[in-house]
């Protein structure tokens, strides 16, 4: 079966990952070692859909002006989310019974708009919209024009997986900007939303929430809340991840935010694995 | 606070919205997810095709051994059936997982990379089935593409991969992708609403331990998802991802496990033959 490979393999996990499976737990241990950080210094901003863009001018343009303003100081992957036209579409998709990962492709299609619209709104200082296909060359416009914007959905389209409970797509562009957070091992991640964080219940419409401005992923869990700041599958991940073990939500509608944020200051909510 | 007058119901909302049953809604609330669940009946986008996943390793790698046989099995059944056949990876995706860890690279990177495996031997097995107008789909464009083709073609090819690439999730433990062939094979079945889905490797199915090495095994024709992770079985001959996903399913509730270096069981399993081990959901 494995002729071709049974000279010497460059190690002995080579050996036992050729021969042996890959559900056997011993084996999966033997693959835990050092991981590298791939942009170590550069910070993932994700500017919501429904809670930034969805807004216009108004709470748009201060975020982009401080974005440039940070740009001598910090490089940043910028994702973009949906919102409510994304919501629209799961709405009309929903009445008719499609599933999941059409789902998945209607929500990238409204994500991949919004990161449109700030990649013109930033284009006159060079920075650039990448498409998946695109990230092999983001290193270059990192280290160049020290930006650039992609799309928040993960590109899972019709292999989204389907929900516990629902329909609507689990792994959205929380998610999708968490992963390249995790996968690049990068400095920070930044959720740029218009709460100031994380509350108890949902702040605009209930007046008694009350703000939490650290938790760990446990006691966020163990709270069992029925609304959260960020996709639940963030929590799930950020229990398996290698670098990206904290992740902060901050108001982007109050100016100077984002750059307390990516100073490394105390502002919004950190949400880390203990 | 920021006032908005045309929103007098929601002074604080200055967001512009679309009408729909989600507008202003939280999408991580659980009221609203649950909301979501069962308010039309799902449609089943391919129902005739069968899923069909020839194993990297166990068959392809094999070579002439395996796959001649397995290839005129299905040119008899592409006869009759849609199929949207793909392939696993195999020990080149074994190999280059050994030399990534080795470099520090981490699961994403590791699952981009295996993706160029998979599709390779999509381009063995198509280059086989090319005569019947059966070849391997650029991955970019299969998903969109995939009832077009199947409609102009009896069959498709593509690599059983799901298109994580350097979104894949981080393992429970160490570094290799969750989310492999049979977990693609498998998603791309239940959101088309295909007929069904048969993996086919070199073992009769499931047993109770491993049989190449375990020469009393028990057989298991048929479990559940909970009964089998009740067992916590050492290894299981399919992605462990797909005890996870299973249970979530709402269009394709099993998916039956053949021994394709007997390729007859092909043709039995895709006339709605046991002919191997059947997980199911519940």
């Amino acid at each position: 079966m494995t002729e071709a490979l049974s000279g010497d393999l460059l190690t002995e996990l080579g050996k036992n990952l050729v021969a042996g499976s890959l559900s056997d737990r011993d084996l999966m241990r033997q693959t835990i070692g050092p991981v590298e950080r791939i942009l170590p210094e550069a910070n993932v901003v994700k500017i919501g859909g429904q809670s930034m863009i969805d807004r216009g001018r108004a709470a748009v343009f201060p975020i982009l002006e401080e974005v440039v303003a940070n740009l001598p100081r910090h490089r940043m992957i910028i994702g973009t989310g949906a919102g409510t036209r994304a919501r629209h579409a799961y709405s009309v998709a929903l009445d008719l019974g499609l599933p999941t990962g059409v789902m998945s492709v209607l929500g990238t299609f409204v994500s991949m708009q919004n990161a449109r619209m700030i990649h013109y709104l930033l284009a006159r200082h060079g920075i650039p919209f990448i498409e998946p296909a695109q990230f092999p060359q983001l290193p270059l416009f990192l280290a160049e024009r020290r930006a650039a914007v992609f799309f928040g959905m993960p590109p899972y389209t019709f292999w989204q997986q389907n929900p516990a409970i629902g329909r609507i797509p689990p792994h959205r562009t929380d998610t999708g900007a968490y992963l390249v957070s995790e996968v690049f091992g990068a400095r920070s991640m930044i959720y740029v939303k218009d709460e100031d964080g994380l509350y108890t219940a949902d702040p605009k419409k209930d007046k008694n929430a009350k703000f939490i401005p650290k938790i760990t992923v446990a006691e966020l869990k163990a709270l069992d809340l029925g609304d959260l700041v960020v996709e639940r599958a963030v929590l799930d991940l950020m229990e398996r991840a290698v670098h990206m073990r904290s992740i902060r939500v901050i108001n982007g509608l109050v100016p100077g935010n984002l750059t307390r944020a990516l100073d490394g200051e105390d502002v919004g909510t950190l949400i880390s694995v203990a | 606070m920021y006032e908005d007058p045309t929103h007098p119901t929601h002074p604080a909302d200055a967001r512009h919205h679309l009408a729909s049953m989600l507008m202003r809604e939280s999408l991580i609330d659980k009221d609203v997810v649950a909301g979501t669940e069962g308010r039309a009946t799902l449609v089943r986008m391919l129902p005739e095709a069968h899923v069909v996943k020839i194993g990297g390793r166990s068959i392809v790698d094999r070579g002439a051994a395996a796959l001649p046989g397995l290839v005129t099995v299905l040119g008899d059944v592409l006869k009759t059936h849609k199929l949207i056949l793909s392939t696993g990876g195999g020990v080149r995706s074994r190999h280059v997982f050994s030399i990534g860890i080795d470099l520090g690279l981490p699961t994403g990177v590791l699952a981009q990379l295996s993706i160029a495996d998979a599709l390779g031997n999509a381009h063995i097995l198509g280059a086989l089935l090319s005569p019947l107008g059966v070849v391997a789909i650029p991955p970019e464009m299969f998903g969109h593409l995939l009832p077009l083709f199947l409609h102009s073609a009896p069959g498709v090819i593509f690599n059983g991969d799901p298109p994580y690439s350097i979104w894949e999730h981080p393992p429970e433990i160490g570094r290799i992708p969750p989310h492999r062939t049979d977990a693609g094979t498998y998603l791309i079945a239940e959101c088309f609403g295909c007929a069904n889905v048969i993996l086919v490797k070199d073992v009769d199915g499931l047993y109770d331990a491993d049989p190449k090495t375990h020469s009393n095994a028990q057989f298991i024709p048929k479990i559940s998802v909970a009964e089998l992770r009740a067992k916590n079985l050492d290894t299981l001959p399919f992605d462990e991802v797909l005890l996870d996903l299973l249970p979530r399913a709402r269009l394709v509730k099993s998916f039956q496990i053949i021994n394709g270096l007997h390729p007859e069981r092909l043709a039995q399993a895709l006339a709605g033959e046991h002919v191997g081990t059947i997980i199911h959901a519940d």
